[in-house]
């Protein structure tokens, strides 16, 4: 009889164990399911420096030619757009993005940044055909605004201060990040919680 | 009154499980010491001083804690620094999510990106909950090998619970803009 009960008890517990590991890769799969198709992808960890901070001041070459000055006082905004050549969205955001410099040239520049081997980064400006673009390597970029997740988009000021800033997944975010500006709020986020705004923008 | 007589193994799986919970956070935050420094921070409860010695202390008394609540000489003092880091960081939530600051990571090291909130406050209650039972008086009786077996199923199944439940207050925030948008 106790036999009879070890052996159930055993046999029980590995039926809670095996359950237990699918519901955590069940509730894991919900987690990537949901920033796949939420308009707003994950919570956007709010560290780094602050929308109105001063930007980090930096000259990086581009490897397009040239170097980029970024966060300096100037006429001119510009968007800092964080990518790699292993994602998948950022690649889907390119067009967009061109599209968005072609209609915002007359106050925005588009840098795209990245870090990491840089001639992986050449074999990727070929690829997409990015060589309008002026695109920089930089770890220090990317640890300063604390960009944990791709793509990541940076607007700076003329005045050499933090506009707007978040994770992008569609051109309705990368618009907002403008609107964001013109509206004085810190984030994407902080955008679509206003219920009124969202409304609109939905 | 007296208390309720409480057999070893729930006990000692209790203090297990909560060791484990409390070690994984000390782990994770030592090893990301600066995203820890930057969510002490977003807390606004420190000055700007007082960031950088916390962040290390508070993982610390997280490791000591978990090490001493592991062995049976040395659990009442686990329990009561576990109480206390515990007590410390449920506080440290409940006064901003208070403020309405809820839109920050609660860095509380298990890898998911938990956002500050109520339903945090009430998992941590639950620890607290887990904790007291590790205090009840125990019942006295010989154990064997199948008891061992129980601890040790029981710890895992609890540190699964645990991270799953973290994996759940992680989704919520993303599932709430999902509904709004719709």
């Amino acid at each position: 009889m106790t036999t009879t009960l070890i052996v159930s008890n055993v046999l029980l517990w590995i039926a809670v164990m095996v359950l237990l590991v699918a519901v955590m890769a069940l509730a894991r799969q919900i987690g990537i399911l949901y920033e796949r198709v939420a308009p707003m992808g994950a919570l956007m960890m709010d560290s780094g420096p602050k929308v109105g901070d001063p930007a980090l001041q930096i000259e990086l070459p581009s490897l397009t030619g040239g170097s980029v000055k970024l966060g300096a006082h100037g006429p001119r905004s510009t968007l800092v757009f964080f990518l790699s050549p292993t994602c998948p969205v950022c690649k889907k955001l390119l067009p967009i993005l061109d599209s968005v410099r072609r209609a915002e040239s007359s106050w925005l520049n588009v840098v795209l940044a990245s870090d990491g081997d840089t001639t992986e980064h050449v074999g990727f400006i070929e690829r997409a055909g990015l060589q309008s673009f002026p695109y920089v390597v930089s770890a220090q970029l990317g640890m300063h605004y604390r960009v944990s997740k791709l793509p990541y988009a940076l607007l700076t000021d003329e005045h050499g201060q933090i506009a707007a800033k978040g994770l992008v997944n569609s051109r309705e975010q990368l618009e907002s990040l403008f609107a964001a500006r013109d509206l004085g709020v810190a984030s994407v986020q902080a955008y679509l919680d206003e219920p009124h705004l969202h409304k609109e923008h939905a | 009154m007296s208390l309720p007589m409480l057999d070893p193994v729930l006990a000692h799986t209790a203090a297990a499980a909560l060791s484990a919970i409390l070690l994984i956070g000390a782990v994770q935050k030592l090893s990301t010491l600066a995203t820890f420094t930057e969510t002490l921070a977003q807390y606004q409860l420190l000055p700007e001083s007082a960031l950088r010695p916390v962040a290390w202390l508070f993982p610390l008394a997280e490791a000591v804690a978990g090490t001493l609540l592991l062995v049976q000489e040395s659990r009442s003092a686990g329990m009561a620094m576990a109480m206390l880091v515990l007590l410390l960081a449920t506080a440290a939530v409940a006064i901003n999510v208070r403020r309405g600051r809820t839109h920050f990571d609660c860095g509380c090291g298990t890898g998911s990106h938990t956002p500050v909130g109520w339903s945090l406050v009430a998992r941590n209650a639950v620890l607290l909950g887990l904790l007291l039972v590790c205090g009840l008086p125990q019942l006295e009786r010989a154990t064997t090998w199948l008891d061992a077996f129980s601890v040790l199923s029981g710890t895992v199944f609890l540190l699964g619970t645990y991270l799953t439940v973290n994996t759940l207050l992680a989704n919520a925030p993303r599932l709430a803009h999902l509904r709004k948008s719709l």
